[in-house]
């Protein structure tokens, strides 16, 4: 149970640092513990979590095994799925037919998620963005980044998206569409993007592992590093 | 022409920082006991939504999951799940828990309890 | 509400529609208060009919604690990003698409 004394002390040790960088990066298992006093929605969370758990409407074992879901679980499967796209054609046909009934083929079920999977071409290029809140196929990507639930992304990117894509280093020729998708409302959406060339013969392990999620809302492009 | 605080498509701002800074451990907690919460049927994505949008003018100065949990808060309210008073008692029960013992007093003890 | 056959597919039937793939259409130029999920910016721009996605509960009466029955049609509308904001710094060809609900729609050319 949280909120002994324990609790206090291990929030006194830093967190490790942890690289910044534009790329994915799994949640860092040596952040268990903020550091520095609960602040007031800290508190409130918790208190909530806690009446729910004493009126039996939700389980501590609930609410951890969740949150292993989203660490572990969630974050790597837009990858896969992409990945599958990339080896299997008629895979992706069915992707961009039918998001949620491609996911359930490769074992991920997206109970809550109705996904529209959309494909970058030399033709067109795909960004994702919710200027409303912060919809996020979630159960497929994991939780969304910093910026995608900031305000300057969500303002910014619907009515200048070049610029924005120049700030994480993609620049888009003229001759190339834009076409941003605000998920204002039921749908979910995944970018499919190109399979960078030299990549023959790559598993679907190695070729996920050049997947990000910056890449999956369509702010940047895989390419096999140097 | 905004009626929703939240409704900033197309609205003038700066650069967007790049960097993901990732989730501190009480968000990922809050967000996953959100999650579980929805799950159970008692909420729902548009309830939650819209109490973030009620909000008002205190939404722009809000972080993510301080909105977020705000919503949760003023829907488990309207749904009777527990009154302001439970809550208010939980939290300070949680706020009394994190209290540094007094041979340990610091000045953080005071923002706590504040 | 959920059955086996809705976790199959990301859409539902909708045989009620209004509009079809490729109409032209005006999203309603309305500000009313409460609950919405069409964003101000586009509200008095034209589009196209991508696709529909189905009939779902209006999120609308959801957010209050309503069923939202019946349902509404959700459409995605596709719109030049030149016709949706004066002074557009990018092509001609860039697009912006979005949900629209069938009651925040209109045929093109159906007002003065």
């Amino acid at each position: 149970m949280s909120g002994t004394l324990h609790d206090y002390y291990s929030r006194s040790h830093p967190d490790h640092d942890h690289a910044h960088d534009h790329e994915h990066e799994p949640p860092n298992p040596a952040n268990e513990h903020d550091h520095g006093p609960p602040g007031e929605y800290e508190i409130m969370s918790r208190a909530m979590q806690e009446l729910l758990e004493a009126k039996g409407i939700i389980t501590a074992e609930q609410v951890r095994k969740r949150m292993e879901q989203f660490d572990e679980e969630f974050p790597y499967r837009g990858a896969q799925v992409v990945a599958r796209a990339w080896v299997d054609a008629e895979f992706k046909k069915r992707l961009i037919a039918d998001g949620r009934a491609a996911c359930a083929e490769m074992g991920a079920v997206l109970e809550a998620e109705r996904l529209i999977a959309v494909e970058n071409t030399p033709e067109v290029h795909n960004v994702i963005v919710c200027t409303l809140c912060s919809c996020y196929p979630r159960a497929l990507l994991g939780m969304p980044p910093t910026w995608y639930k900031s305000r300057n992304y969500r303002s910014r990117v619907v009515f200048e998206p070049r610029a924005v894509l120049r700030e994480f280093g993609t620049v888009l020729p003229d001759s190339v569409t834009v076409r941003v998708h605000d998920s204002n409302a039921d749908m979910r959406y995944l970018v499919v993007p190109m399979r960078p060339p030299c990549t023959e013969g790559w598993s679907e392990e190695r070729l996920a592992g050049l997947i990000s999620r910056d890449m999956l809302v369509g702010m940047t492009v895989p390419k096999v590093p140097d | 022409m905004k009626t929703i605080p939240s409704d900033i498509g197309g609205e003038s701002a700066g650069p967007v920082d790049t960097v993901d800074h990732g989730m501190k451990y009480w968000e990922r907690q809050a967000n996953a006991f959100r999650s579980a919460v929805q799950i159970t049927g008692l909420t729902c994505t548009d309830e939650l939504r819209r109490a973030a949008e009620d909000l008002g003018e205190c939404y722009k100065d809000m972080h993510y999951f301080e909105i977020t949990t705000s919503a949760m808060r003023t829907v488990l309210l309207e749904k009777g799940v527990f009154t302001s008073q439970e809550l208010q008692a939980k939290m300070a029960e949680i706020r009394a828990r994190f209290n540094v013992p007094d041979e340990m007093e610091s000045p953080l003890k005071q923002a706590v309890r504040k | 509400m959920k059955n086996a056959a809705s976790l199959k597919s990301t859409y539902t039937s909708a045989p009620s529609h209004r509009y079809k793939v490729g109409d032209k259409v005006v999203v309603k130029r309305s500000f009313p208060p409460g609950h919405r999920r069409t964003p101000q910016y586009i509200r008095g721009k034209q589009g196209v009919i991508e696709r529909i996605c189905g009939a779902y509960p209006n999120p609308e009466e959801l957010a209050y604690g309503f069923d939202g029955l019946p349902e509404k049609v959700l459409y995605r509308v596709r719109f030049a990003q030149n016709h949706v904001w004066s002074g557009y710094a990018g092509p001609a060809h860039d697009l912006i698409e979005m949900e629209i609900f069938e009651h925040w729609l209109e045929p093109a050319g159906a007002h003065s």
